[in-house]
């Protein structure tokens, strides 16, 4: 799936402040994993991160996903395997549209036509499942939902259309503890029932115990492996039709 | 008072162009001074030169939707600041409309006068003094009128008649329905949301420099073709008939977002078209009235600016409580900066 092979990243390289981010990283991540990433501020997580996400090419190493290797692929070209959420709940979501419109934007990745904009009926079945009621109100603007309820949204939205990967920087962190054991909840609930792979940037310490199935420790650049346990995986291909067979019939409305 | 309404409607057809830079798209796109001129340089140009009407204005909005696209091509791909990016563009345009005018005014030629290069034959008949010289050799004949004659009339009869009125409120209506339809569309839907979160697109395998080039090129164009209808409907273009539009644009969509409150009718579409017949309105009676005061026609721009500032600082337009005070201030100083 991931394979990160002795990749460093430099900044600033050959200048008087030359800062080197990630030392001669080689990690590799199996289909269903669950990564849990922590350490310190500037250590290098986000620095993986961006690597991750092609917005930073390794100064040194290779990164292949899904073994494709990724030099000179952009955001937005590797946005086809990869999804993400970050810190901010209004990064991850278009403040000023309604779930709907946001929803609808999220079900598909690429170049879009002039086709009228629908909702999947898969994209209301997963946000029905979240609990949160978002289902019933699919006109709201997405900006006036809570903090959780606006990561969830980012969530449901990063998953509908099948990315391989999930990556999650610090998603739980701008929000209170409730809405961040739902949100983490959700996340294990991605990871365990649609396979998705999940790696996951944290501070909080009693999440980074409780959920994942691997857990990294990153420390100047340098990244450990403290904990590896196989992972939960069910048979993540038929989850997704019994999930949708279970829920009632849903009609979503067009603005 | 037809004529406010009607002046109103092209008003509000150029801030539907601003609306879409500034509230759809989220940038302080300054091309539409320059925009503006060219559709009306533009389409003078091609309607004297025998074009029809309809066709003229079609492409001053292409010519527009251009010069949008370049704007924004040098944004993102060049990565120059919007605001001077648009700048650029705008002084390559006064330039560009000086050429194609090749002056820097044109009017529209009357149908009856502009034809009339014919023989002398044609016009009058016989030559009176060809007698006087027959026995002489013949006289060379005049050339032969060679150019095309132009048979089409201006769309516009500039007659409070309410034909214009009616003119004006179709295409108002046409694009004001095809944008609306538009944004209902996958990437209309999507160019809605790059404006409120363009890092957010790329995570949808959408790119910033398509988006921008789509949204500047559609608000550049509205502008221009409200040019190009101004100059038809003026009897002439003028190089510095844009100068200014981008604020004026501004305040008519202020104008309509707080008239209408929260109500976004097609999307928002209908605050400028509103706005700009109330703006028209408001501008009529200060030209007329305003000189008890003390008010000259040349302050309106001042009041303009003002009223801009006003509205902002107040924070009047404010459609989000989380934004209340500070609507979008970084859309008019400096939203370009932070958008990489």
């Amino acid at each position: 799936m991931i394979e990160l092979s002795h990749v460093s990243v430099v900044y600033r390289k050959g200048e008087e402040n030359e800062k080197c981010a990630l030392k001669n990283a080689t990690l590799r991540v199996a289909e269903g994993d669950f990564v849990i990433i922590v350490g310190p501020n500037g250590a290098g997580k986000s620095t993986l991160m961006k690597v991750l996400l092609c917005e930073l090419a390794p100064t040194i190493g290779t990164y292949t996903l899904n073994g494709r290797a990724m030099r000179g692929f952009s955001v937005t070209q590797v946005a086809r395997w990869v999804g993400r959420v970050f810190q901010d709940p209004n990064s991850g979501i278009f403040p000023d549209l309604s779930i709907l419109e946001n929803l609808s934007i999220a079900s598909k990745k690429g170049i879009r036509g002039l086709r009228f904009r629908s909702c999947p009926q898969k994209a209301v079945t997963l946000l029905s499942r979240l609990g949160l009621g978002l289902e019933n109100t699919l006109n709201v603007r997405a900006g006036d939902l809570s903090g959780g309820q606006k990561q969830a949204l980012a969530m449901v939205m990063a998953i509908i259309s099948d990315p391989k990967v999930l990556l999650l920087d610090e998603h739980t962190a701008s929000l209170d503890p409730k809405s961040s054991v739902k949100v983490m909840e959700l996340t294990r609930q991605i990871n365990e029932q649609f396979g998705i792979t999940v790696v996951m940037i944290t501070h909080n310490m009693p999440f980074a115990e409780q959920y994942g199935n691997r857990k990294w420790r990153i420390e100047e650049g340098e990244v450990f492996e403290y904990e590896y346990r196989p992972p939960l995986r069910r048979t993540h291909l038929e989850t997704p039709v019994v999930l949708l067979r279970d829920q009632p019939h849903y009609e979503p409305k067009l603005v | 008072m037809l004529g406010i309404v009607e002046q109103g409607l092209i008003l509000g057809l150029m801030s539907i162009g601003v609306f879409v830079s500034f509230r759809i798209v989220n940038m302080a796109d300054l091309t539409v001074d320059g925009t503006f001129a060219l559709g009306g340089a533009l389409c003078v140009r091609l309607f004297s030169l025998g074009l029809n009407a309809p066709i003229s204005l079609l492409l001053s909005l292409l010519a527009g939707a251009s010069a949008g696209v370049l704007t924004g091509y040098l944004h993102r791909k060049l990565r120059i600041n919007v605001l001077l990016a648009g700048i650029l563009v705008m002084t390559m345009l006064y330039s560009i409309n000086l050429r194609i005018m090749d002056g820097p005014n044109l009017p529209i030629p009357k149908s009856s006068v502009s034809s009339s290069l014919g023989t002398y034959e044609q016009v009058a008949g016989k030559d009176p003094l060809a007698d006087l010289f027959e026995s002489s050799a013949p006289v060379a004949k005049p050339q032969k009128e060679t150019t095309r004659q132009r048979t089409y009339q201006n769309i516009f009869r500039g007659m409070a008649d309410g034909q214009d009125l009616f003119l004006l409120s179709v295409i108002i209506l046409i694009g004001v329905t095809l944008t609306g339809l538009f944004l209902r569309t996958e990437l209309g839907t999507a160019l809605r949301g790059f404006g409120t979160n363009p890092s957010g697109l790329e995570s949808f395998g959408l790119p910033k420099t398509l988006m921008t080039l789509l949204g500047l090129g559609l608000a550049n164009g509205f502008v221009s073709l409200a040019g190009g209808i101004f100059a038809l409907y003026s009897g002439f273009a003028d190089v510095t008939m844009g100068q200014g539009m981008i604020v004026t644009g501004l305040a008519v969509v202020m104008v309509g977002e707080i008239l209408l409150v929260k109500k976004k009718i097609v999307y928002g579409l209908f605050a400028p078209i509103l706005g700009g017949i109330v703006y028209q309105g408001i501008l009529a009676v200060v030209m007329r009235y305003g000189y008890r005061i003390g008010f000259r026609a040349s302050d309106m721009k001042l009041l303009t600016a003002i009223f801009i500032v006003a509205v902002i600082g107040f924070g009047l337009v404010s459609t989000n409580k989380r934004m209340k005070g500070k609507f979008r201030l970084s859309t008019i100083f400096g939203g370009g900066v932070s958008r990489d």
